[in-house]
């Protein structure tokens, strides 16, 4: 299951989150995350980039336990803060020992955060609830801590914020809600699953920045699940990149986008928003992703691929470390391509 | 002009909004005649009373003058709330405005009643593309209805001319129209139904296409498909397109001029590449400024333009006065108090017709820390 | 019509329409088709059970029973049809009109199906039969007056959804008239609601024709229906008990049909197949779970089933 390339990456000891060869099933045999790996240090904020259907979602929904029906994980571990014991593999947790690790030891906050609040409850009072369940603080410091946590996220006059209800605040400010609830506990890690995706530039900007305070303040490792590769470029350490369930590229952002090492990530580029206004020809992606869990022989980009060579098709490409810090599944930054050319040139 | 439903407004805003009191105010513009001036433009909307205020009229729009060339691409650009979507549904007769004029090639369609405002779309010459094309398609039609449905609603043409006229728009946005003219929109994918309805945008062969937020949902290799389809047809078809957004990437490439739209007021417009390169108003900075890229050459920083936490929210800008912009404006002092009008600006080139409502144009910039 | 093309491949929908065709049929050609004249009294053989000359038994007044039932269809659909039809002109046309038509219209006719529902309902079939002469055909009419508002309300509540629907505004836009935005985008929407009303409205028209019967009101007495076979056997239930089954069957068989057709036409009409499996992957993940701010009180009822369960 685990790449040659992992083996040698030993895990550091300051990892929050390792996802270890997760494999993910949307339906009998329907693999729609395959062997996926990838390691979270505290402190660091990493984008997990890909279209929908690239089985970021599902890979994210994995680390939190919250699968929908029909989904299975036949294989893989996730574990939390490095520790490697096989009881700690969070794929085979149960509802009880869930309860210690969601909103404790790992918050979430999604795309639509109104649908993620009581619209009967006022928002301070859900926030003082979780801190009660979470924290077990008593009644009255709940409060006084909720209204800490509101000025905190950058809500204006909390106090007042504490008594209105979710349909009397914008999107904006609900998205603020849920961070805050979501860190009320002091996570080691949050995920933010297109959180900022609904939302105005302007806003976006305003969150991405508060998340970036808050993994600064508060030494929390971030995931930013995304299909916007322009918004993991002004706010993340490294890109993971996914195409069609698997990781095709895995590196520090610059380096990743000075010199994408795999085909799909170049194309993500080329087509992404370079904040360039003038009048230009538009680049963009021929052809489709394979359907969700088809089972290809070699590459799964290789139709797409404006590079792809006959070995491309023939077998499983794997992810192949490149120097000290990055990955990519793809035959011909790892120079194996190279070769077959020549070979194919001798013959 | 200033109607009665409008005197509920504040006087300020009434008197500095009608169009027949400010003559010469839409900036000058050179060249051909344009094939639609939005001159003072007013809409809001009843309000019911409730227990906490009483009834009265929101105002949604305020004083609009915006104009768009035969072959332009004009992109529209807002948040959520500011108008946007009001503004093109009210170009298309789908809100009346209070007060001001839509013309269109010569053509006050304010003045036009019910008939004469069907006959006028029964022409065809302005078309309108909804935000999300699976409500604005029929689930039970075909593609191929869907796309001639404009000609087969008038009675236009056979029923083969419209299935060929239908076939021929599909093929022009890049669709097989063998392939998916029998399918229901359910059965396609969400960047093609896209097209579909940018396919029945063009089966008239109008003159102007208002389409709001056409690649909003779509992923980034879709929207730059999409938007190339536009310009293609731009240059094709010399079409003229109002791309109404929230989001400064889906006019990158495209757009030849640009509006920013801020509460019901235009707060500044011109050409694109100046407008959004080097804004003169403090609220376009901010929004070019938190408009995420992959390269990072933003001259300016958000936090660098956003007033300080402890000055916005606070009462000492009461809404429907002065600056719209003036509550999150770091640079806003007493003369925002006052309404700034859209001023021509004059140190632009001339050929482009360039406007800001801001009474800091000069100097906003000079006060950056 | 794309709808009922659709609905006729299906084959309950078939099977629907070749009952409905067989009822038809004893309708026009029951009577003709009696093997004793469905009216004549042989009071030496009341109540007899079935037998090779009355195959389903006689009737308290010694009828036969089989020429009875072939012979009333005739009268029995024909009521449910006059019925029901005057009920869809009077229901369907005001409920599409009130939605399209203004203010003016909407106002006088959801006042107009309010007093008709209000409307006890043998006081006004006995007010519009001294009004209109007693007879079949006026009874009937006051019967479809009452389905009306049935009609009515179904047909306005799913226009209304459909005027707000964009692709409506979209028609709007292109000029066309209320007509082809009826015929196009509102018709086949509203028709799914139509056929099950309409279903659901038969079987009750076959059943009231023998409560009028009861009253004097419409169809006479020697005439036989249905509905009205059905009341009169309930009277001798001592002496057959099984009596009552044989119009039962007939009526539940024609609205069943009814029922299936209906059914058929709801299925195959668009609104279903909206999203297609790739636009959705995955249903919604439940909101409680995704944040810790509820996970306590989500967990709390399934324990409790637990315990339920296993102490």
């Amino acid at each position: 299951m685990s790449q040659p390339a992992e083996s040698a990456k030993a895990a550091p000891r300051t990892a929050v989150l390792t996802v270890e060869g997760l494999d993910v099933t949307v339906g009998p045999g329907v693999r729609a995350v395959r062997e996926v790996s990838f390691t979270l240090e505290r402190g660091e904020a990493v984008g997990l980039v890909g279209e929908s259907g690239s089985g970021k979602s599902l890979t994210c929904r994995s680390v939190l336990g919250v699968l929908a029906a029909g989904c299975e994980i036949p294989a893989g571990r996730i574990t939390l803060g490095g520790s490697a014991g096989e009881q700690d593999d969070l794929t085979t947790f149960t509802r009880t020992q869930w309860d210690a690790v969601r909103g404790k030891r790992v918050g979430a906050v999604f795309q639509d955060p109104a649908s993620f609040l009581n619209p009967s409850l006022t928002v301070g009072r859900q926030l003082s609830e979780q801190l009660r369940v979470g924290s077990g603080l008593p009644r009255s410091d709940a409060r006084s801590r909720a209204v800490e946590l509101f000025t905190a996220v950058g809500l204006h006059r909390p106090d007042e914020v504490y008594h209105q209800y979710p349909y009397e605040l914008s999107g904006g400010m609900l998205q603020r809600v849920l961070i805050a609830i979501a860190v009320s506990c002091a996570p080691e890690l949050l995920i933010a699953d297109e959180a900022t995706t609904a939302l105005d530039v302007v806003i976006q900007a305003e969150i991405l920045e508060l998340l970036n305070r808050l993994r600064t303040e508060q030494g929390l490792a971030l995931l930013l699940v995304t299909h916007d590769l322009a918004v993991v470029a002004e706010s993340c350490d490294r890109i993971l990149v996914m195409y069609a369930g698997e990781i095709v590229e895995d590196g520090p952002t610059a380096e990743v986008l000075a010199t994408p090492a795999h085909p799909y990530t170049e194309a993500l580029l080329r087509v992404a928003s370079i904040g360039a206004w003038e009048r230009r020809d538009l680049e963009i992606i021929p052809g489709r992703p394979p359907e969700t869990g088809a089972e290809l022989p070699g590459c799964r980009f290789a139709d797409r691929c404006a590079y792809a060579a006959q070995q491309c098709t023939a077998g499983p490409v794997a992810l192949h470390a490149l120097g000290d810090h990055r990955r990519a599944r793809c035959l011909r930054p790892a120079g194996l391509l190279d070769e077959q050319v020549k070979e194919e040139a001798h013959a | 002009m200033s109607s009665p439903t409008a005197s509920h407004t504040t006087p300020s805003a009434t008197t500095h909004t009608t169009p027949a009191a400010a003559p010469g105010l839409a900036p000058e513009r050179k060249g051909p005649a344009p094939l639609l001036e939005l001159a003072g433009l007013n809409v809001s909307f009843g309000r019911r009373a409730t227990s906490l205020r009483r009834a009265g009229r929101t105002r949604v729009l305020a004083g609009i003058d915006l104009a768009i060339g035969p072959g332009e691409i004009l992109g529209i650009i807002g948040e959520t709330g500011s108008g946007k979507t009001t503004l093109a549904r009210a170009t298309v007769g789908l809100v009346r405005p209070d007060a001001g004029r839509i013309v269109f090639d010569g053509q006050d369609l304010t003045q036009l009643d019910r008939s004469g405002l069907r006959e006028f779309r029964r022409s065809g010459r302005v078309q309108y593309m909804f935000q999300d094309p699976l409500r604005s398609q029929d689930p039970e039609l075909t593609v191929r209805q869907i796309v001639a449905e404009p000609l087969a609603a008038v009675g236009a043409l056979t029923r083969q001319g419209r299935a060929e006229r239908a076939d021929q728009a599909l093929t022009l946005v890049g669709l097989d129209a063998e392939a998916l003219g029998g399918r229901t929109p359910g059965q396609i994918s969400g960047g093609q139904r896209q097209r579909v309805s940018l396919a029945r945008a063009i089966v008239t062969r109008p003159r102007l296409l208002l389409s709001d937020e056409p690649v909003s949902a779509l992923d980034a290799s879709n929207r730059n498909l999409v938007l190339s389809l536009l310009d293609r047809l731009r240059r094709e078809l010399g079409l003229a397109v109002v791309v109404i957004s929230h989001d400064l990437s889906s006019l990158a490439g495209i757009a030849d001029r640009v509006a920013v739209l801020y509460r019901g007021r235009l707060v500044e417009q011109g050409p694109i590449g100046e407008v959004l390169d080097h804004p003169l108003h403090p609220y376009t900075a901010l929004l070019t400024a938190s408009a995420p890229s992959v390269r990072r050459e933003h001259r300016l920083l958000p936090s660098q333009l956003r007033a300080p936490a402890a000055s916005s929210g606070t009462q000492s800008w009461p809404d429907d006065e002065g600056c719209v912009f003036a509550q999150h404006c770091r640079f806003a002092d007493d003369a925002c108090r006052a309404e700034p009008r859209p001023g021509a600006v004059t140190d632009t080139p001339a050929s482009a017709a360039y406007a800001v409502a801001c009474h800091h144009t000069a100097t906003w910039r000079d006060q950056l820390g | 019509m794309r709808t009922l093309r659709r609905a006729w491949r299906l084959r309950s929908a078939r099977i629907a329409l070749a009952v409905l065709a067989l009822v038809a049929l004893l309708a026009v050609a029951g009577g003709a088709l009696a093997p004793h004249d469905p009216l004549a009294q042989h009071p030496a053989d009341m109540l007899q059970g079935p037998s090779g000359r009355h195959p389903f038994g006689t009737d308290y007044l010694g009828r036969d029973v089989l020429s009875r039932l072939l012979a009333g269809t005739g009268l029995s659909v024909a009521g449910a049809i006059e019925a029901v039809g005057s009920a869809m002109l009077l229901g369907i046309v005001p409920g599409i009109a009130s939605v399209w038509l203004g203010r003016t219209v909407e106002w006088t006719a959801q006042r107009a199906a309010d007093t008709l529902m209000i409307m006890p309902f043998t006081v006004f079939a006995i007010a519009v039969v001294g009004a209109l002469g007693n007879g079949m055909h006026q009874a009937m009419l006051a019967l479809g007056v009452l389905f009306a508002p049935l009609y009515f309300r179904v047909t306005r509540a799913a226009a209304l959804g459909l005027k707000q629907a964009q692709y409506v505004e979209a028609a709007e836009l292109m000029g066309a008239s209320r007509r082809w935005i009826l015929r196009t985008h509102v018709w086949s929407k509203v028709l799914p609601t139509v056929a099950v009303t309409t279903a659901q409205a038969v079987g009750q028209a076959l059943l009231v024709v023998a409560s009028l019967t009861f009253l004097g009101l419409g169809v006479q007495p020697p005439a036989p229906t249905w509905g009205g076979m059905l009341a009169s056997d309930l009277g001798y239930l001592a002496q057959q008990p099984w009596a009552p089954l044989i119009p039962g069957v007939a009526i539940m068989i024609t609205v069943g049909a009814l029922n299936i057709l209906a059914d058929a036409i709801r299925d195959s009409s668009g609104g279903q197949e909206q999203a297609s499996p790739a636009e959705a992957p995955l249903p919604a993940l439940s909101p409680p779970a995704a944040v810790g701010s509820a996970l306590a009180p989500v967990v709390a009822p399934k324990e409790v089933e637990d315990r339920v369960t296993t102490g």
